[in-house]
């Protein structure tokens, strides 16, 4: 999945787009986790967008996850994306945060607290 | 003294008779003298006369004839006057002049080829190495566009990449119209992916309208690739150029007989007989190309077509008129610069049209995958909308796609895994990343195939149904605070935090536990 078996691609990225590269929603984010709508497509959906929703159909991927399928950088996907969601074809979700560690110290005064009822 | 008179008088008679003799012919011999003095001046008046003419016919000669002899080498619509005089056409002299002018005009044609060599040569040169920089130039921003996505970076990049396209093509066009090598190779690639590429080439792309009517799969052999898609560009860019800018360029790929044809039309003035005899002249490569006959500045498109049509074997036609009311240049490809590529292997570029034929193509694999279709047949046919389902569906379409496909990797599908079956295929022996697919369940089951058809839930629903829980434990627990007083104080901050309290509160206890402890 690097792309091409070597050589440079034939078509741009921007031509992907139309040449732009400003989402119109500005919370997407490289991790976001796109969804088909399961919508039908409208045929006169550029060929970008329909490549990414079709890449949709079997299952959820995340923003990079879809670059990388598509062999378009991020931007571009972001855009394609953004104009999906707008025509209620794709849902996007806010990617989930990395689980972050407990406070220790927190951990301890709540230790402290219990034993302190214990022995109340 | 009688003998003496008499000798006296016959010798006076002697003397007489000699003198009229001698006096007849010395008159004789003046009046020859004038007259042959008469001819030398008639003669010598003609003399003059014929230098005259003379002098005037080379004068003539270097100050028309000359000239427009030199002038017709290049332009061969020049007409070059006769000599003054017309009784000179077939004299030696007149055979003599014709001479000069061959000789001259020969040694003209061959000076300018020399010329023109030379400076083909030294562009050649020159746009090799612009090119090469421009190829380093566009590895480095696609870099960057990979690295980096904020937005306003990620446009100028964009922009950057278009810009130096252009740049690209231009340079490009000049190389191949100097005779060089047209300077990239590259793999073997989707038909449809060369003339995208080539629109992207263009100012004005987003004009362009491409239908693709080819089997999925069809691809160019490595060294048509590049060639198609200058010729392409070029096809496009004449075509935008001479078009209104609120109309669109269409272009169709279609499968004919020998073939592929590209077929590039616009909307434009169109192009007047002799003009359309030009270009196609020009288009199709038979006359060698001089950089001076291109005009300045150099209109190099149609030229650098005509190179590449005879050199690649591929024909550009330009003699018919638009139905759109423009030019039609319809590109075609025979079927030896053909071959295929596995679409679900190597797909096209996302942003290449997706084939039309994909309807007709899914038709096949339903009849003998049906065990494998977990989605009901006409879902399947509404995808028309959404390109390439077919197409990215394993094995079945590329089988049923070679029986009127060009036949070049036969092999290379007999050995391709199991229709239905999402084996590893040939990856260079490295890991893959597998697309997930929807129609996995086992084929025994049909219970859960109606499970993937359930519609995502919105964002916006399950907010929804989390608000009409939250508030409908919020009611229940004000109608229940009379009767209670332990409950206010959880009431209370019931609406700020998520519903995962009330939950836990209520009766759904143990299903959202999970939920508040990741909250936390």
């Amino acid at each position: 999945m690097t792309g091409r078996r070597g050589g440079r691609p034939l078509v741009p990225a921007y031509l992907s787009t139309g040449g732009v590269a400003r989402p119109s929603r500005a919370h997407l984010e490289r991790l976001s986790v796109l969804t088909g709508s399961g919508e039908p497509a409208p045929a006169d959906l550029p060929a970008a967008q329909a490549a990414l929703l079709e890449e949709l159909e079997h299952g959820s991927l995340t923003v990079v996850e879809a670059a990388a399928l598509l062999r378009l950088p991020v931007s571009a996907v972001l855009v394609l994306a953004a104009d999906l969601i707008d025509r209620d074809l794709v849902l996007a979700r806010p990617p989930i945060p990395p689980a972050r560690r407990f406070d220790p110290d927190l951990l301890k005064r709540v230790a402290d607290g219990l034993r302190d009822l214990k022995h109340r | 003294m009688i003998e003496l008179p008499d000798l006296v008088v016959g010798g006076l008679a002697v003397g007489t008779l000699s003198a009229f003799a001698l006096g007849g012919g010395l008159l004789r011999s003046r009046r020859q003298l004038a007259a042959q003095r008469a001819k030398t001046a008639a003669l010598r008046a003609q003399l003059d006369g014929t230098t005259r003419a003379f002098t005037a016919e080379v004068e003539h000669l270097a100050a028309r004839r000359v000239p427009a002899a030199a002038r017709q080498v290049a332009h061969p619509h020049v007409a070059v006057p006769g000599p003054l005089g017309p009784q000179l056409a077939g004299s030696p002299l007149g055979l003599a002049l014709e001479q000069v002018l061959k000789g001259l005009q020969a040694e003209l044609a061959a000076q300018r080829t020399r010329i023109d060599a030379a400076a083909q040569a030294g562009m050649r040169g020159a746009t090799r190495e612009i090119q090469a920089a421009l190829y380093r130039l566009q590895d480095a921003l696609r870099g960057l566009q990979q690295r980096y996505d904020d937005p306003e970076l990620a446009q100028t990049l964009f922009e950057l990449d278009h810009e130096n396209e252009q740049s690209l093509r231009r340079a490009q066009i000049a190389a191949v119209v100097c005779g060089a090598w047209v300077g990239l190779a590259r793999e073997e690639s989707h038909l449809v992916d060369a003339v995208t590429g080539g629109q992207a080439r263009l100012a004005g792309y987003q004009r362009v309208r491409v239908h693709n009517h080819l089997e999925a799969g069809t691809a160019l052999v490595s060294h048509a690739v590049e060639p198609v898609a200058i010729i392409v560009a070029e096809l496009l860019d004449n075509a935008l150029r001479h078009s209104a800018p609120d109309t669109d360029v269409v272009v169709n790929l279609e499968a004919v007989r020998h073939g592929v044809c590209v077929t590039v039309d616009d909307a434009g003035l169109g192009m007047t007989q002799d003009e359309r005899a030009r270009a196609q002249r020009m288009v199709a490569g038979s006359e060698p190309i001089l950089l001076t006959e291109l005009g300045d500045p150099p209109r190099m498109g149609l030229a650098a077509i005509g190179q590449l049509t005879r050199q690649f074997d591929l024909s550009v036609d330009l003699s018919s008129p638009s139905p759109y009311g423009g030019v039609r240049a319809v590109l075609r490809v025979d079927s030896h610069l053909l071959t295929r590529v596995d679409p679900a292997a190597l797909p096209p570029a996302a942003s290449a049209p997706r084939s039309t034929r994909r309807a007709e193509r899914a038709v096949p694999p339903l009849a003998d995958g049906a065990a494998r279709a977990s989605e009901p047949a006409p879902a399947t046919a509404s995808d028309g909308s959404e390109p390439a389902t077919a197409s990215r569906k394993p094995e079945p379409p590329s089988t049923t796609a070679d029986d009127h496909g060009y036949g070049t990797d036969q092999d290379d599908h007999a050995s391709a895994p199991a229709p239905g079956h999402h084996g590893p295929r040939d990856s260079g022996g490295l890991p893959q990343r597998r697309r997930r697919s929807r129609a996995t369940p086992p084929t025994d089951a049909p219970a859960p195939a109606p499970a993937p058809q359930r519609r995502p839930r919105r964002p916006e629903e399950s907010a929804a149904a989390l608000g009409a829980l939250q508030s409908g434990t919020a009611a229940a627990r004000c109608a229940a605070r009379p009767n209670t007083g332990a409950v206010p104080a959880v009431s209370d901050d019931a609406p700020a935090t998520t519903t995962a309290d009330g939950a836990t509160d209520d009766t759904g206890r143990g299903r959202n536990d999970h939920e508040g402890g990741t909250a936390r």
